[in-house]
């Protein structure tokens, strides 16, 4: 490809902007401030800034590719659209009624994401579709137009979801009262349920809408004040934008569906932790970013990020699962917990050493940001331990406090446990990463995923300091620690493909399938996404169509997936369904046969364009002395303090190769090396780690506990 | 190298306790996914627990409902009273059903099995299921006497060193309705005691511990302290409480007395009503179970479950009292009468622990429907309602949740696309919760009719018609459940039958509400009013509302 492309995510702190193409060796990157009250003119600016630097001018731009999290943001600040809903007679409630559960029994106060549509705001309308896709009771489509004018004159909405039982069956009564409201309202932004996403179980399909309709003002909006802004720049290139499933989509697309921009940047880090994998000629991948309030993991096979259906947004307690908005949509599927550099370390009811999930966040902060945090973190444990250096932290562009780090370590670790502070930071940084690598086990588990033969690849602020360590924790050989792990999603933006997911509720019995209906619906799904991708400019001959089935022993309540092979010949693929689920079956559950009928639930075909190249070789500029000094690191192999070489990432050559223990700093973060590892720089910068996975947990703790006091 | 005295520092000890839970959650997630009962599926009636070598119970799963608290200690010294450790060996696994060592009906299904390290017994693994069918009168208070409610299965060898025992699943497949579930059920716990074994050995290996014994004891310990010192701060006395529910025939009576002394309670159920001849009669072992569920919630929610935290807290009721009910009286809907029993501690605990304890719940109905698919299918299936939570102090109760025990919505399209059975329609009760200065969960009213075209019948074992979920600190009462047939009331006990085209009415009970209601926020009032949760007539007479609401939407 010719010209320069731009990868641009706006995160919590700043907003990332990476450039590649002509002339260019490897990436560059730029990070601009966040803007929260306009964050177009973050973009804007940091454009301006990165181009200028770089001496380039915006018309050599052919393509930026945006992640945002703007639809996130108005969902969890509630500064949407005030949104109205139309809702079957008889279910205006649903949304409050919700799914009838208690995801913690014995903690009576657990709290419940409110619904984003008031009661006040939603209207029944007197329409009724059956089950089997039948007309009960028939729409009249100006009941609907008058519901909607009385939600405009008394509840002043400002956007409208439309949510009917059984639409992913029959959507006509959806989409006849979309027509007629289209003709009397015609510039309210209107969402349906069987458009937005066309699943079974109406809490999850109606809310997904709701929070489609309820960012929809707001993202289109935004979408115009950039596009402008770029015009008044002059760029003319494609502006293009990052959906939660990994696949890049046109502006007209993200307006339709807002909700599925939720959590967009993320997934772009997970596809260039696949991208490094790639190159790296590995097959399974656990993608790991360490931020400072959340730990994150999310596995790639074959160089697919694993997808999900299922996503939960906004949770309001905890960051406890059950706790959000359960919403029904392709995503790239990961897990996330609350263990981050700001995670407060406490002694829990059991008298035992806990980290999180309370979190001193951005601000106040750690107690070593000396700005009146007080509690004991992971990255004041990391400081006292000597994996970050006091001056070099954010590559100096913070000073880390040392003593307001060990008082508080002492407070509240090491004097209440009778624990020398060294041991007390270590049990805290050790703690980490037991909570992260059980995570990852229970995640790997539930998808029937063996992680062990997996290359990790770690990012974020703190992914090079506690990866090698979960990495040796779950028994994973290699890790690679890529260079501008601090701006992974801007850079994954652009190793993304068009793509589109299409999915639909059709549960039915395998016995009652015939090869002429199977190959018709697939047929019409598969249009459907080479449509969608033909309209964002992509040849229908390079378009690739993989699809899955849900499916499940009839009387079971829970599917699994079954990949389908080659869809070219849908007769084969019908034929072999029965073998595809039982195989799925057994790779989770393990050898049980079972003689029970099974049924089909959901369908998914998914289309993906081709993905963009991009070559990250030589990327490192030859740099001065690699090892730019010493410092004394708490090392629990030696129970003690070891003065361990320091090595500048920028300096080090391409094929050196570094054994632990050892630290490798670049601006953004630190990688700790324990001692066994071996970490090799590659072509494009990356620290590739070989790790020693014989040495385990009793390593660690056997000689650690000689630290007690 | 054996650590087995050696001292396991509080750093060492989380890491290894939280892995040991984390074993058994993703077990449980394993045959929950698996699992052909929607009462698992949705309920977690399932639980997983890990033994050291002594039989001391260890780690347990944290998603299950709260019946499998301290029973599985019960049942392993049950099952190896009968075949003694030293005569297990690799490959053996134990099950049974037992009711009254188990967790109080038979539809659960205990599976033990020892783990060997080569030819050295090192631990126990066993898990517990609810199975979709166990024979007997189906899932219902009916019977009169417990032989009627399905095949007891004593405690046996289902593989005796790797074989199967082939006879043991043939008699279960004699005497049950469905068959290949509950065999699929039975096999997927064979199969997630495996799994449980040799994530054991794992464990043991991945972090050098030659011996659990040491790290059991240090979590039994750990956590009974635990338990002990919140257990202190309640002042030494005899607390007492009473409450009515509906019986068979007529109210009965439960009543509690606790005797706080130090560390440790003793909580005697004397003075509750004596056994009936309905299936709602409750073994000890359930009674135990939600009794210390509801000590857990008032005082240490977060300490795991395992043998320590249950011993500083007794149970006894005299034999053959309702919550102290032995064979052969029936005990299929024991749950009925059980989950009275954490709203009776409850209050019993109100006046000294007012910011920990909770107002009544209206709790849930659990509906058994049999009958015929549209297309002439055989079809016996579960519908799950929940009514209003109780309220705390400053925490509302949440509307429609269940509680003490848990369960899940049940989709509206997945019901009717399953059982040709139509909802129409499903909302909240406006007025229902407890009037307080927080206000009770509202009940919900569910419309169901018949379009199958055949006749149904529905198995009802439900409460709270006659005597509402109480609220706590001058809190109001919720609203009471009611069933309807056609629109006229019918027992909410008992069984129906729906002719086609008949319509069943489920009006759900609202949670009790906390705090005297004039006391409640006028902000909280207005909005409740505006959202239309309570009217303005319960508004001004209840809550003492005078200044006019401004108008706001419907």
């Amino acid at each position: 490809m010719t010209g320069i492309r731009i990868g641009i995510d706006i995160g919590g702190t700043f907003t990332d902007l990476a450039m590649v193409g002509d002339g260019l060796t490897g990436f560059v990157l730029h990070k601009e401030l966040t803007t929260p009250d306009d964050p177009a003119r973050a973009v804007l600016d940091g454009l301006a800034v990165l181009l200028a630097n770089e001496t380039r001018s915006i018309a050599e731009v052919t393509q930026i590719v945006h992640g945002t999290t703007l639809v996130t943001n108005a969902v969890i600040e509630r500064k949407g659209a005030v949104t109205g809903m139309l809702v079957t007679k008889g279910f205006s409630d649903t949304l409050d009624i919700g799914l009838e559960h208690r995801y913690d029994l014995y903690d009576l106060r657990i709290g419940f994401a409110e619904p984003l549509v008031e009661r006040h705001a939603r209207v029944e309308i007197d329409e009724r579709m059956r089950h089997d896709g039948g007309v009960e009771t028939r729409l009249d489509p100006q009941a609907a137009v008058m519901a909607v004018r009385k939600l405009i004159a008394e509840a002043g909405i400002e956007a409208l979801a439309i949510c009917f039982l059984h639409s992913y069956k029959n959507p006509a009564h959806e989409r006849a009262a979309r027509d007629a409201i289209a003709v009397a309202f015609p510039n309210l932004p209107v969402s349906l349920s069987s458009d937005v996403f066309p699943y079974m179980r109406e809490y999850e399909r109606w809310t997904t809408t709701t929070v489609n309709a309820y960012a929809q003002p707001k993202l289109d909006r935004y979408l115009s004040r950039l596009e402008e802004g770029l015009a008044a720049m002059g760029f003319a290139g494609r502006f293009d934008l990052m959906s939660s499933s990994g696949g890049i989509v046109t502006p007209d697309f993200a307006r339709r569906y807002p909700v599925r921009m939720l959590e967009s940047g993320p997934a772009a880090g997970v596809l260039m932790a696949a991208h490094h994998a790639e190159r790296a000629e590995a097959a399974t991948v656990l993608a790991f970013d360490l931020g400072g309030t959340t730990a994150k993991g999310a596995f790639v096979q074959d160089g697919a990020p694993l997808k999900s259906y299922e996503f939960e947004t906004a949770r309001s307690y905890n960051h406890r699962r059950g706790s959000g908005l359960p919403l029904r949509m392709p995503v790239v599927e990961m897990t996330e917990i609350g263990s981050g550099g700001g995670s407060l370390a406490h002694i829990d009811p059991r008298g035992l050493l806990a980290m999180g999930p309370r979190s001193a966040g951005a601000d106040p902060g750690p107690a070593s940001y000396g700005r009146g945090g007080t509690g004991a973190t992971l990255t004041d444990a990391n400081l006292l331990l000597g994996i970050l250096d006091p001056g070099f932290f954010l590559g100096g562009a913070m000073a880390l406090d040392e003593q307001k780090a060990a008082g508080a370590v002492a407070a509240h670790v090491a004097d209440p446990l009778g624990f020398s502070l060294s041991r007390a930071a270590f049990g805290m940084h050790d703690v980490i990463n037991e909570d992260i690598a059980r995570a990852f086990r229970i995640h790997a588990a539930e998808r029937g995923i063996d992680f062990r033969r997996a290359t990790m690849v770690a990012s974020g602020g703190g992914g090079p300091i506690h990866g090698t360590a979960v990495a040796r924790k779950l028994g994973i050989p290699k890790v690679i620690l890529p260079l501008g792990a601090g701006a992974m999603s801007a850079l994954g933006l652009l190793v993304a493909p068009f793509s589109l997911e299409t999915a639909r509720s059709h549960p039915v019995a395998l016995a009652d399938l015939d090869a002429d209906s199977f190959a018709r619906i697939m047929t019409d799904m598969m249009e459907e996404a080479r449509g969608e991708l033909s309209r964002a400019g992509v040849p229908a001959a390079s378009v690739r169509l993989t699809g899955a089935l849900d499916m499940r022993f009839q009387g079971q309540g829970y599917e699994i997936e079954c990949p389908l092979p080659d869809l070219a010949d849908l007769g084969m693929v019908f034929a072999g369904l029965r073998q595809r689920f039982l195989a799925a079956y057994r790779a989770i559950f393990g050898n049980i046969v079972l003689d029970e009928p099974i049924e089909l639930i959901s369908w998914k075909v998914a289309g993906t364009g081709p993905k963009p190249p991009l070559d990250l070789s030589h990327a490192m500029p030859p740099g001065g002395a690699a090892v730019k000094g010493h410092r004394p690191c708490w090392l629990p192999e030696a129970g003690d303090y070891v003065s361990t070489p320091v090595y500048d990432r920028y300096a080090v050559q391409p094929g050196a190769v570094i054994a632990g223990p050892a630290l490798v700093e670049e601006r953004e973060s630190t990688a700790f090396l324990r001692r066994g590892d071996r970490a090799m720089l590659d072509n494009a910068g990356n620290l590739v780690v070989a790790i020693d996975t014989a040495r385990e947990a009793r390593g660690d703790e056997a000689v650690a506990a000689g630290g007690r006091t | 190298m054996n650590r087995a005295h050696e001292e396991i520092d509080p750093i060492r000890l989380g890491i290894l306790w939280d892995r040991l839970v984390s074993i058994c959650d993703e077990i449980v997630e394993g045959l929950v996914r698996t699992s052909f009962s929607s009462i698992v599926r949705e309920g977690y009636d399932v639980s997983v627990v890990l033994f050291d070598r002594d039989a001391r119970m260890f780690a347990q799963g944290t998603r299950s409902i709260p019946v499998f608290i301290g029973t599985a200690p019960t049942m392993i010294r049950n099952m190896l009273s009968k075949f003694p450790p030293d005569s297990l060996k690799p490959g053996d696994i134990l099950i049974t059903n037992d009711p009254i060592h188990g967790t109080g009906h038979l539809f659960d299904i205990s599976v033990l099995r020892p783990v060997f390290r080569g030819e050295e017994r090192v631990g126990y693994s066993m898990t517990i299921t609810h199975l979709p069918d166990i024979g007997g009168m189906g899932f219902s208070a009916s019977a009169t006497e417990s032989f009627h409610e399905g095949i007891f299965i004593p405690v046996c060898r289902l593989y005796d060193g790797g074989e199967l025992n082939t006879f043991i699943l043939d008699l279960l497949r004699a005497n049950v309705r469905t068959p290949e579930q509950v065999i699929g059920d039975v096999m997927a716990n064979v199969g997630a005691n495996e799994l449980g074994g040799r994530q054991l050995l794992d464990f043991m290996a991945e972090y050098g511990v030659d011996d659990l014994r040491p790290v059991s004891e240090a979590v039994r310990r750990q956590s009974e302290a635990a338990v002990r010192s919140a257990l202190r701060e309640i002042p030494d006395a005899i607390y007492r409480n009473r409450l009515d529910f509906e019986g068979p025939s007529g109210p009965l009576e439960l009543a509690v007395a606790i005797d706080k002394q130090d560390d440790g309670l003793v909580i005697d159920f004397s003075g509750s009503s004596p056994c009936v001849s309905t299936g709602i009669n409750v073994p000890l072992c359930y009674s135990r179970a939600m009794a210390l569920y509801a000590i857990k919630c008032a005082t240490a929610p977060t300490i795991p479950n395992n043998e320590g935290a249950a011993l500083p807290i007794q149970v006894t009721a005299p034999e053959n009292c309702i919550l102290n009910a032995l064979r052969p009286f029936p005990s299929a809907g024991r749950h009925v009468v059980g989950h009275f029993v954490p709203p009776l501690v409850n209050g019993a605990l109100a006046e000294v622990l007012s910011d920990r304890v909770q107002a009544d719940s209206g709790m849930a109905d659990i509906l058994t429907f049999h009958g015929r698919h549209p297309d002439g299918s055989p079809m016996a299936t579960l519908y799950f309602l929940s009514g209003g939570f109780g309220a705390m102090t400053e925490l509302d109760g949440r509307s429609a949740t269940p509680g003490p025990s848990n369960m899940a919505v049940v989709p509206v399209e997945l019901w009717e696309s399953r059982t040709g059975i139509t909802i129409v329609e499903k909302r909240l009760v406006p007025d229902s919760g407890g009037a307080g200065e927080q206000r009770g969960g509202l009940g919900q009213i569910a419309v169901l009719r018949n379009d199958t075209g055949y006749p149904l019948k529905v198995f009802s074992m439900a409460n709270r018609w006659q005597f509402p979920a109480r609220g706590l600190m001058g809190g109001g009462s919720g609203s009471l459940r009611r069933h309807l047939l056609n629109d006229n009331p019918i027992p909410a006990t008992g069984m129906q039958v729906l002719a086609p085209g008949d319509r069943l009415t489920i009006v759900e009970a609202g949670g009790g509400g906390m705090g005297d209601p004039r006391r409640r926020s006028r902000e909280s009032v207005h909005r409740d009013v505006a959202l239309g949760f309570v009217t303005e007539e319960q508004a001004r007479e209840v809550y003492g509302l005078d200044k006019p609401l401004a108008s706001r939407g419907s």
